[in-house]
């Protein structure tokens, strides 16, 4: 370890990566500085990048045009309940389908699997007609129940829990614990990095939901963020600089959060590994 | 064999089910009026418009002890058609929906009672226009209210033609003095240098070219014995596919760029723009921007094709249908519409609308107002029918391919609509 | 002999009840939201496939193999589905490689690890509407700042979203970007997972670092290529958002509409849910084809390493 390694090839890589993570972060870029721009430079040629005054009334302008705090209120209270209950249905089941054995095991896996290949947009018409049946529409638990289910927060469990060594398992056995109990304090505390894995990412997938919450909500206190969005770039087609500024807002906490967890993120999936 | 015959007995079960969760029938309930009706309206309006809606509709709500206004704003007209498809589904639609083509929904599932309602003496349906009647029929029968009606609009940049010098005051006429014009503004108004200038564009072709068929005396589409007959591949259908190619040819328009064209416009690089005429409210004064119009250009008869929205009353209950009907009404009064149409530069729907001073002073101030109202004369509105969507998915693609190269004008007309006459079988 | 208190035999296979009743238990929750949220809607799927199911007018009546007939002669679908493989196909080699290649170099030791770990993926937090404005604002071929750059290395400009040619090529960066930090997570765990000691061990050895990529960090890590590309075919084949607000109605000549694009216009534009559910199950059906190949491909390679 020390500086001592760093040679030759880490410089290149480094160099690369910089280079690189400029070409990533340029929208970004583009996206602050419009959010400050007037409408003027917005449209100018050649393109404007520095703002030609700084225009902060485009934040408070979202705040007019959309409930915007509400909207953000919802997106996350609906996104950390479907995250929290996919998350226990995940668990559980990917347990259950990695250190039990019971008949038609491989035939949930498949049913399980084939979840993935059907894209939202054909189930939504039955998936509608389910949810106003038991009168869900309007509520926020017709926006989070439908939502619950993800194949791929199962599979990527299931990929984890498989690598907790048997043993530990075993010896827990001996020492008396039922199944419930392995799961508990065997499984789980040497998984805790990988679930908190699986949770960013079923955050993430509920976070940028649009269509489902759009269809289920019609009061406009139901509804979430990116509903919102879409709604102001309906609003002001012409206002490019209020949409990179509710843009702005709409990303930066997310950023926040997943930078500061990213370190546990990282060391999360190394400890626990990825082995199907 | 006991397995296969399992497996049967289930999927004759599950397809049972998927049957039985069907369409719930709206049934009409012979009871007594409610001391207050709730109403269910859903809007796809946003904006300026959606705030001149709201306002009129809250106005109702405050005036009205007896009725009660639920209002919802449900989207782009595309969000809102799958809201509306879905929620009529499951029994959960709104009582009242003002929204594009809100007559399919209505039509298609035989729900003409419309045409009752428009016969109320206090609503005056002489009125209003007749080109916004046909807008407003399924099947040749009224199946909805016209509302948020607009036309598109021939708008203009100020600042490119002042730089190419050249005067409007006697407009072109003709859509071939209009090349001309477009060309010229082309070739001398760029000024603020940008690399992509054109004379024209439209940010909805297929909008455009419906109003161009029928100024070359082609109906688009023609009813033979009840079913709907492509005719805009004809020879008059066919004249004007080739103008829309010369347009590109020439290289005053674009080719393929109608999504972008509203960018380009406020932008200024396109001189010339044929976009909807609620644009109005929305288009601010800028560096690069100052917003003039002229009267749509012609073919051989003034023509201009109609859109935008039309109300319908979905309800099937008795009270909550008079109760949208008294919406209607109110939201259709001409002082309303008056006052509706001044802020949001849709189109008054009622002919004595133009009448009222109000209007006459804007109009004599606002010239946009008035090439946009007095377009109003000659609109006429393409037929409405369960195919349209397709059909306007075909005129996209074979605009596109006209404008590309990849069809000549004739082919891609006639491949439109032998698309069209498949869909219909 | 089993135990017959604590065992049970099912079909010639030997049980513990325990598990069972545990497995029973736990799986419960998940077998009520399979059948509700998918089974159902699925078999609906299926049988309104064989019906004329309108949207608008909300009539359904059984009309046999019309639907599958009138798809199989639609050029749109077969140009959907051509669009698809192409999707599929270049994301899948450059998102994967792209990616790798990141994990790759983030897991040496450089400087900023940290933080270029979090740039690469932040677009992956972007909201699809916020994303897609920014994105067609820099393909814009008149204003767009990437045509200025072509311009000042003296190329030629493109017409990027809105020709034939470079739309879906467009897309594709756009999604590169914004999906590859995903990917790069995945592989990033993976190559920390690998023992040093591994490592280590080949380099006393004498091995070049080449050779430690090629013959111990790529075998290692290829469990998770394996999981990546089968999510990336999925995901490919049923990306929907993003193509069409920035490429509305298929896009130029088509050229951008993925099946998904296509199902949604049969379903929404037209109205024609019947066809639609009869499209989808089609999609349903190679999806599992490729999937089941891919990983009857992958096990196969696995077991020849080891």
């Amino acid at each position: 370890m020390g500086k001592r390694k760093l040679h030759g090839y880490n410089w290149v890589a480094t160099f690369i990566l910089v280079a690189g993570s400029a070409l990533m972060v340029f929208p970004f870029v583009w996206m602050v500085l419009s959010s400050f721009k007037t409408a003027a430079d917005v449209y100018t040629y050649p393109p404007r990048w520095i703002p030609s005054t700084w225009k902060f009334s485009n934040y408070v302008k979202v705040f007019e045009m959309i409930p915007f705090l509400r909207y953000y209120f919802n997106s996350i209270y609906t996104s950390v309940m479907q995250t929290a209950i996919q998350i226990v249905l995940s668990i559980t089941a990917a347990y259950a389908l990695t250190r039990l054995d019971y008949p038609g095991k491989s035939y949930l896996i498949g049913l399980i699997r084939s979840t993935m290949f059907v894209p939202l947009v054909v189930t939504l018409i039955p998936l509608y007609l389910l949810v106003s049946g038991v009168g869900l529409i309007d509520t926020y638990a017709g926006i989070i129940l439908p939502q619950v289910f993800s194949a791929f927060t199962i599979f990527l469990l299931m990929a984890f829990f498989s690598t907790v060594p048997k043993d530990l398992s075993d010896s827990a056995k001996l020492d008396g614990c039922g199944y419930y109990r392995i799961m508990m304090y065997v499984i789980i505390p040497n998984s805790l990095s990988a679930i908190s894995t699986a949770t960013l990412f079923s955050f993430l997938g509920h976070w940028k939901s649009y269509t489902w919450p759009l269809i289920i909500t019609n009061k406009a206190s139901y509804r979430t963020l990116p509903i919102g969005l879409k709604y102001l770039v309906q609003e002001s087609s012409s206002e490019y600089q209020v949409m990179m500024a509710a843009s702005v807002m709409a990303i930066l906490p997310v950023l926040i959060v997943f930078s500061l967890s990213e370190k546990q993120l990282v060391r999360s999936i190394t400890l626990t590994g990825l082995k199907s | 064999m006991k397995k296969t015959m399992l497996m049967v007995m289930v999927l004759v079960l599950v397809c049972g089910l998927g049957f039985a969760t069907g369409v719930k029938e709206a049934t009409t309930p012979a009871t007594p009026r409610p001391a207050v009706v709730k109403l269910q309206v859903w809007y796809a309006m946003s904006g300026a418009s959606g705030e001149a809606f709201t306002k009129q509709a809250k106005a109702f709500d405050e005036a009205r002890a007896d009725i009660e206004l639920e209002l919802t704003y449900s989207g782009s007209y595309a969000d809102t058609a799958t809201k509306v498809s879905a929620a009529l589904l499951s029994g959960n639609a709104p009582d009242v929906a003002v929204m594009a083509a809100g007559q399919l929904y209505t039509g298609e599932r035989g729900d003409f009672s419309m045409e009752q309602l428009v016969k109320d003496a206090d609503f005056n349906a002489k009125d209003i226009y007749d080109g916004m009647w046909e807008y407003a029929k399924y099947d040749g029968r009224i199946a909805s209210v016209p509302y948020g009606i607009s036309t598109q609009v021939m708008y203009y940049n100020k600042k490119i033609l002042a730089q190419a010098g050249i005067d409007l005051s006697t407009p072109p006429a003709t859509w071939e003095e209009f090349l001309k014009i477009a060309k010229q503004a082309q070739a001398k108004g760029n000024f603020t240098n940008q690399p992509d200038f054109y004379g024209f564009d439209t940010s909805d072709g297929v909008w455009l070219i419906k109003s161009m068929l029928y100024q070359n005396g082609n109906a688009v589409v023609d009813s033979k014995d009840g079913k709907i007959v492509p005719v805009f591949a004809d020879a008059k259908g066919v004249a004007v596919a080739e103008f829309w190619k010369r347009l590109v040819d020439e290289k005053v328009m674009p080719a393929g760029q109608h999504n972008n064209a509203e960018k380009k416009f406020l932008a200024g690089s396109l001189a010339f723009i044929a976009s909807s005429s609620n644009r109005i409210s929305r288009w601010p004064t800028s560096a690069t921007l100052e917003l003039g119009a002229i009267p749509m250009p012609s073919f051989t008869q003034k023509s201009i094709a109609l859109g935008g929205n039309g109300i319908v009353i979905l309800t099937q209950d008795v009270h909550n249908r008079q109760a949208g009907w008294e919406l209607v009404k109110y939201l259709t009064k001409a002082d309303n519409q008056t006052a509706f149409a001044l802020s949001t530069g849709y189109l008054p729907i009622r002919k004595s609308a133009q009448e009222s001073q109000l209007v006459k002073d804007t109009l004599a101030q606002n010239p946009l107002y008035k090439i946009a109202f007095d377009q109003l004369e000659y609109t006429w509105a393409y037929r409405h029918f369960g195919e349209m969507g397709t059909m306007d998915a075909n005129f996209w693609y074979a605009l596109d391919e006209i404008e590309k190269g990849v069809l000549t004008p004739a082919a891609a007309m006639d491949k439109a609509a032998k698309a069209l006459i498949k869909e219909m079988e | 002999m089993i135990d017959r208190i604590h065992r049970v035999m099912i079909r010639g296979k030997v049980y513990e009840k325990d598990q069972l009743r545990v497995g029973f238990v736990l799986l419960l929750p998940t077998m009520i939201a399979l059948l509700l949220l998918f089974v159902i809607p699925a078999v609906q799927v299926i049988t309104y496939s064989f019906t004329n199911f309108s949207l608008t007018s909300g009539q359904k009546a059984f009309n046999g193999l019309a639907n599958y007939r009138y798809i199989f002669t639609d050029t749109k679908f077969v140009k959907a589905l051509g669009n698809t493989f192409t999707f599929a196909l270049l994301k899948l080699v450059f998102d994967t490689t792209i990616a790798l290649a990141l994990a790759l170099m983030l897991d040496s030791r450089i400087p900023f690890k940290r933080l270029l770990r979090s740039v690469y993926f932040a677009p992956v937090v972007v909201p699809v509407v916020a994303s897609s404005l920014i994105w067609i604002w820099f393909f814009d071929p008149g204003i767009g700042p990437f045509n200025q750059i072509l311009m000042s290395f003296g190329l030629p400009k493109l017409q990027w979203l809105y020709h034939e040619d470079t739309a879906l090529i467009s897309i594709i960066l756009f999604s590169i970007w914004k999906g590859m930090g995903y990917n790069m997570v995945l592989f990033l765990a993976g190559l920390q997972n690998i023992p040093d000691s591994y490592v280590e061990a080949a380099k006393v050895d004498g091995a070049t670092s080449l050779q430690v990529l090629l013959r111990i960090k790529l075998p290692l890590l290829r469990p998770i290529i394996s999981f990546v590309i089968m999510i990336g075919i999925i995901n490919s084949f049923k990306v929907f958002a993003e193509i069409n607000v920035m490429t509305p109605k298929g896009g130029p000549l088509y050229s951008t509409a993925l099946m998904v694009v296509y199902i949604y216009e049969q379903a929404f534009s037209n109205g024609k849910m019947g066809r639609a559910c009869a499209a989808s199950l089609l999609l349903f059906i190679i999806i599992l084809l490729l999937t089941t190949l891919q990983h009857k491909m992958g096990t196969k390679k696995t077991i020849e390493l080891d």
